[in-house]
């Protein structure tokens, strides 16, 4: 195979099987570290790795401060490939082994060929204008992998030999507290119909004319990037581009977005694309199938009128 | 409190242009702060008036961006009392583990510092890892996805950190690096006399002698083929418009 070895890096459990599945195609061994304690690692068993090596998090401690370890374990091989999960907390381990491991991190790989028994990694850059395709050239690479990429196996089986990590965490920051985070979730990525709302909503209590146009054509709300992280209105698992949900529905109506690179990234497998703004320079213009120039103040109400 | 921001200049997105083999032409497009590098620009200047201290600004990359005078006076304009600049046009950059070793090469440099901002990742490569990386090549503590810095002590930090699906408030021991989300802040815009004060600040070219190879390779760079959209559009927000609209949808089976 291409890889000897692939060791599978995750602070989530739910992606073990999908990242075991797809690391199986790549390389002949495969190792999955996980955070929690052996009761845990044992529930997963079967998720399709050769090996499970758990970290077990105390309540004050965090998965980042394994990341020397882990590194460690990694280089008892010569050469490897580890495959983190893309989350926060993955990222700031991802970066950690990188430099422990000394080689670069290829952050949000959408997808991984191998030619000649070289593997080569995918991902978009310059905000979705282009696709990089890179590979290592050190003896170990690091990348950071989103759930979806790899087909999820229908069922999982095997049995995994669960081992504790060799190690002592080292944790040179203190929690003060934590608390949970309550967002509420859609589903934009099986939506059939969406409305997108971007930063020319002048208000949040706005934000309800959009949920009645949705209302009148069955469809789910979506946003942009700083209408859910500045302006705070919408959770952010609702905005859609490069760096959030990418939808392919079959309508899509876009209000008030301006329609950045890294915005069409996340909408442009849309079947039909409806767009108002009213600067007609907007670039969304050149991604709509359909588009308004006006104010969608005035559209909005009157379109809600028309299609009930 | 000595506070150092780093910032990357980078190629407009917007402004690149793809050419009909697919490759990109980043040759026109104007110079810009990345986009995301602001907020820790922003960030630091407040942190530097709430602690009394002062923040300078670190940027690397080659000579076509940062001997550019407009981009120089840009970064100055928004809270920087310096700029610290490596010209490098021997390296590309295009890996993050490199860029992260000649920042922290730079750190040294520099000397003293109690803060190191980096932004949630940079406009063109987006590996949100540069920071974490600086920081533990420096064996210094690293925070990543920071929305909140309030000074606790002289020495330490309390810093708030929004992951997925919780909110942990840290104490973090300085020095220290911490990459700073982009919901930290909004960036302000530099004012009139903000403008006219960053031509007079100094700038101070630094020169590190550090091992920078690269340890990924670029195989390929290429345009995503484009959708074809239809581009009817019609200008307008009277009835007329809407009822244009609304046949459109129609027709489409909506
Ligand atoms: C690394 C990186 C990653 C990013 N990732 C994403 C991403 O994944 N998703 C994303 O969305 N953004 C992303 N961005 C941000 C992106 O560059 C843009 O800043 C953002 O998409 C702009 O959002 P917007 O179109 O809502 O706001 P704006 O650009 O401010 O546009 C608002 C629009 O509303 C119009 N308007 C105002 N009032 C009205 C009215 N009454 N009626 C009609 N139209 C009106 C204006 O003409 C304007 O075109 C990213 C940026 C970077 C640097």
């Amino acid at each position: 195979m291409a890889i000897q070895s692939i060791f599978i890096v995750s602070d989530n459990y739910a992606v073990l099987p999908e990242f075991c599945a797809g690391a199986k195609k790549l390389a002949d061994s495969v190792t999955a570290v996980v955070f929690g304690d052996e009761a845990a690692a044992k529930e997963h068993i079967s998720c399709g790795a050769d090996k499970i090596i758990f970290c077990p998090v105390s309540e004050e401690g965090a998965p980042e401060d394994y990341a020397a370890p882990i590194a460690a374990l990694v280089k008892e091989q010569q050469k490897a490939m580890v495959m983190v999960n893309n989350s926060i907390r993955g990222r700031c381990l991802a970066g950690k082994l990188s430099v422990y491991l000394d080689t670069a991190v290829l952050g949000s790989v959408n997808d991984l060929s191998v030619e000649n028994d070289a593997l080569f990694c995918h991902r978009v850059v310059y905000g979705g204008t282009a696709q990089r395709k890179e590979s290592f050239t050190a003896p170990y690479g690091v990348i950071t992998i989103s759930a979806g990429i790899f087909e999820a196996p229908a069922e999982t089986s095997g049995n995994a030999e669960v081992l504790p990590i060799a190690g002592e965490p080292s944790q040179p920051i203190r929690r003060i507290s934590r608390n949970e985070k309550k967002e509420g979730a859609v589903n934009l990525v099986a939506a059939k119909r969406i409305i997108d709302v971007g930063r020319g909503l002048a208000a949040e209590e706005d934000l309800e004319m959009c949920r009645n146009l949705a209302k009148v054509l069955d469809a789910e709300v979506g946003c942009s990037r700083p209408v859910a992280e500045n302006n705070k209105w919408m959770p952010k698992a609702c905005y859609m581009g490069i760096t959030g949900v990418q939808v392919k529905p079959e309508l899509i109506v876009v209000l008030g977005v301006s329609g950045q690179v890294q915005h069409i990234g996340g909408i442009n497998k849309s079947k039909v694309i409806v767009a108002i703004n009213k600067d007609k320079a907007a670039p969304i213009f050149k991604n709509a199938d359909f588009g308004l120039v006006g104010d969608m103040y005035k559209i909005v109400p009157s379109l809600i009128e028309k299609l009930s | 409190m000595k506070i150092i921001a780093c910032c990357k200049i980078v190629p407009n997105e917007e402004e690149i242009t793809i050419l009909p083999d697919r490759t990109l032409n980043t040759a026109e497009a104007s110079l810009k702060i990345s986009q995301y590098d602001l907020n820790a620009l922003e960030s630091g200047k407040v942190l530097a008036a709430e602690s009394g201290g002062s923040m300078a600004a670190l940027s690397i990359g080659s000579s076509s961006f940062l001997e550019n005078s407009k981009i120089r006076k840009d970064v100055l304009s928004r809270g920087a009392d310096e700029l610290n600049l490596v010209i490098d046009d021997a390296h590309s950059f295009s890996d993050s583990l490199q860029t992260a070793k000649a920042i922290a090469a730079a750190l040294k440099a520099i000397g003293s510092y109690d803060v190191v901002l980096c932004g949630a990742g940079s406009s063109d490569l987006y590996l949100q890892e540069t920071g974490i990386q600086v920081g533990t090549l420096l064996n210094l503590p690293v925070v990543n996805n920071v929305t909140g810095i309030k000074a606790a002590s002289e020495h330490t930090l309390e810093v708030e950190r929004t992951l997925e699906e919780e909110v942990e408030v840290l104490e973090v021991p300085l020095p220290a690096v911490l990459s700073v989300s982009s919901e930290i802040n909004v960036p302000s815009v530099p004012s009139m006399r903000e403008i006219m004060k960053a031509g007079k600040k100094p700038v101070n070219l630094l020169s590190i002698d550090e091992e920078l190879a690269p340890s990924a390779s670029i195989a390929e760079q290429l345009a995503p083929q484009q959708q074809e959209r239809r581009q009817e559009t019609i200008e307008g927000d009277n009835e007329e418009a809407v009822n244009a609209l609304a046949a459109f949808l129609r027709k489409e089976g909506f």
